[in-house]
């Protein structure tokens, strides 16, 4: 018997007026997987991810994780309650905060009980917040930022930032997360160091992966499936090897 | 770190203390020397200090630009001063009536309000005060229309045999340094909490806050009714002062007056909104001495203030405050 996937998202459709973005998508994300999509610019990946996270309604299709049908959520309660992250395209922090109140604002409402206890001025509000604080602390160390943990998000590198984000999603012990570019405008160097990062939370955290991404090298070494989109449509899926030689897929995206 | 420097920050640092007790006695002991009417513009600075702190949660921590203080403010002087003229109820009853009631209203104007996007935001709050100027002209038979509500009275206080009214300036100066105090530190207590940090989220980037699990809307309602029961506070404060009340509260004067205590002072900060609420209220206060172009001097008072401190007094304040502990600010 095959455990059921982690992520079943079926039929998913999203039109802008007359303009298709999304049309009948579905694909399922197991337990453990990083799983990757790739497809030209505007052929609807990040429509998609809108979709599934709750930041955009679908116009038909539904998304089932870990076994509760979450269409329909908005984003926060995708996040709080069904635990499944997501980045955004463009590199987004709280910028005139510190890096370690960054963390710690992203761990928060996945340890209190409700919107009230936050409110909370006792000794029980703050014994939180300080677990909250030493679980920052082993992340920043983590993705090598403990040097500017007090320094304003805004006032790092593009890709200093994209390591924060990647660590404040690490804060709640997520299921799932889904990824949109997340080396864009990013050195080698650090490439490197992100894809360790993701490879680390996968096979330590046990968390399952769906990654937009456009560089193909990443998406070859870090992915076990993968899958092509184009104008809106499913155009092919497989292994990275089956893809890099599918005929459609080299046409369409990744050229001769 | 050489010797001389060494001995000047040990002998600077000295002054943190001094200048906090120096200040905590001018402040407890201001009624003794200060002047009747200075002491009047102090008491309206701490009462218009409520309405700001108010504001100040809205915009300086969640990002959420609101005009309807000043109608807040109006709601919670005609509540106070309905509850006492026909219920004769005690001043401390009418103060948390007029807090709850500002609240209360505020919960289903803020539903609808709080789903437009920004600048939509802010015409509808506008929309706020023009309704409560309307309603306050009237409903005659409430509020008695244009003439509004007088003799509303002074504080009183009564405990077994003793009692103790609230008449003169010094005593309300007391009286409103206590409630302002009380505040001040429910504002710490607020933004302190894990739901500042919240608030603040909400602020930086709302999209980001929402991704991190945040229910910002839940929130931005919270603040919302939270700033409404300042303002309500400060309007019940405001009316057992002067004793009357008019559909003037309701006039765009009183909202700009908070906003200008809010922006002018320093966003997002406790300081700055105190030190604005003084200095506002007193540059008001002072430039009546020349009736004729007193509005035209406090415009361009605020246009100085603008392009000499953008970011409000709050960076001037830390400032002195680092001088003062001996650090370079």
């Amino acid at each position: 018997m095959t455990t059921p996937a982690i992520l079943q998202i079926e039929h998913i459709s999203k039109s802008y007026g007359a303009v298709k973005a999304v049309s009948d998508v579905s694909l399922q994300l197991q337990r453990g997987e990083i799983l990757g999509l790739i497809g030209p610019n505007g052929s609807g990946k990040s429509t998609f991810f809108d979709c599934v996270t709750g930041l955009g309604m679908p116009d038909q299709g539904s998304v089932r994780l870990d076994g509760t049908v979450i269409t329909g959520w908005p984003l926060n309660r995708i996040a709080r309650e069904g635990r499944m992250l997501r980045s955004f395209q463009k590199t987004v922090v709280f910028s005139a905060l510190d890096v370690e109140e960054n963390l710690v604002i992203a761990g928060q409402m996945f340890v209190f009980e409700s919107t009230r206890a936050t409110f909370g001025i006792g000794k029980h509000a703050a014994t939180i917040v300080e677990e909250l604080r030493i679980r920052a602390r082993e992340l920043i160390k983590l993705t090598g930022l403990w040097d500017v943990r007090h320094m304003p998000a805004g006032k790092l590198s593009g890709g200093q930032q994209k390591l924060i984000q990647f660590a404040s999603m690490l804060m709640p012990k997520p299921k799932v997360i889904l990824l949109d570019e997340p080396m864009a405008g990013i050195n080698p160097k650090l490439i490197e160091q992100v894809v360790e990062a993701i490879r680390y939370a996968n096979t330590q955290l046990g968390i399952s992966f769906l990654i937009i991404e456009h560089n193909i090298d990443v998406v070859i070494s870090l992915c076990q499936r993968v899958i092509v989109l184009d104008q809106g449509q499913m155009l092919a899926h497989g292994t990275p090897q089956e893809i890099v030689i599918n005929p459609l897929v080299r046409e369409a995206y990744l050229g001769g | 770190m050489s010797q001389l420097q060494e001995t000047q920050q040990t002998w600077r640092s000295g002054f943190r203390l001094p200048a906090i007790i120096l200040m905590a006695a001018f402040v407890l002991f201001a009624p003794a020397f200060v002047g009747s009417y200075s002491l009047h513009a102090v008491v309206i600075a701490m009462i218009f200090l409520l309405p700001a702190l108010g504001l100040n949660l809205l915009v300086g921590y969640t990002g959420l630009l609101s005009l309807a203080q000043g109608a807040f403010f109006g709601v919670g002087a005609y509540a106070s001063a309905l509850l006492s003229i026909h219920f004769n109820t005690p001043f401390y009853i009418n103060v948390v009536s007029a807090g709850l009631i500002s609240g209360a209203l505020a919960l289903p104007l803020g539903i609808p309000a709080l789903r437009l996007r920004a600048t939509s935001f802010v015409m509808c709050t506008l929309g706020f005060i023009v309704i409560g100027q309307a309603i306050s002209k009237n409903w005659i038979s409430l509020t008695r229309g244009d003439m509004g509500l007088s003799s509303v009275p002074k504080p009183y206080f009564a405990l077994g045999p003793w009692s103790f009214s609230v008449v003169s300036t010094a005593a309300y100066y007391y009286l409103a340094l206590a409630v302002a105090s009380l505040a001040i530190l429910a504002f710490y207590l607020i933004v302190r909490s894990p739901a500042g940090r919240n608030m603040i989220a909400i602020r930086e980037n709302e999209t980001l806050a929402e991704a991190v699990g945040i229910p910002t809307w839940t929130y931005k309602l919270i603040v919302f009714v939270l700033s409404a029961v300042f303002a309500g506070v400060g309007g019940s404060l405001y009316v057992h002062y002067l004793t009357v009340v008019s559909p003037l509260t309701f006039q765009m004067y009183y909202t700009t007056t908070i906003l200008i205590i809010v922006l002018g002072g320093g966003v997002g900060t406790i300081s700055g909104v105190v030190f604005g609420s003084i200095l506002f209220v007193a540059l008001s206060e002072v430039l009546r001495v020349a009736p004729e172009i007193r509005m035209i001097a406090y415009g361009i008072c605020l246009l100085l203030i603008v392009f000499k401190f953008p970011k409000g007094f709050a960076p001037v304040i830390d400032k002195v405050w680092l001088a003062l502990g001996g650090q370079r600010a």
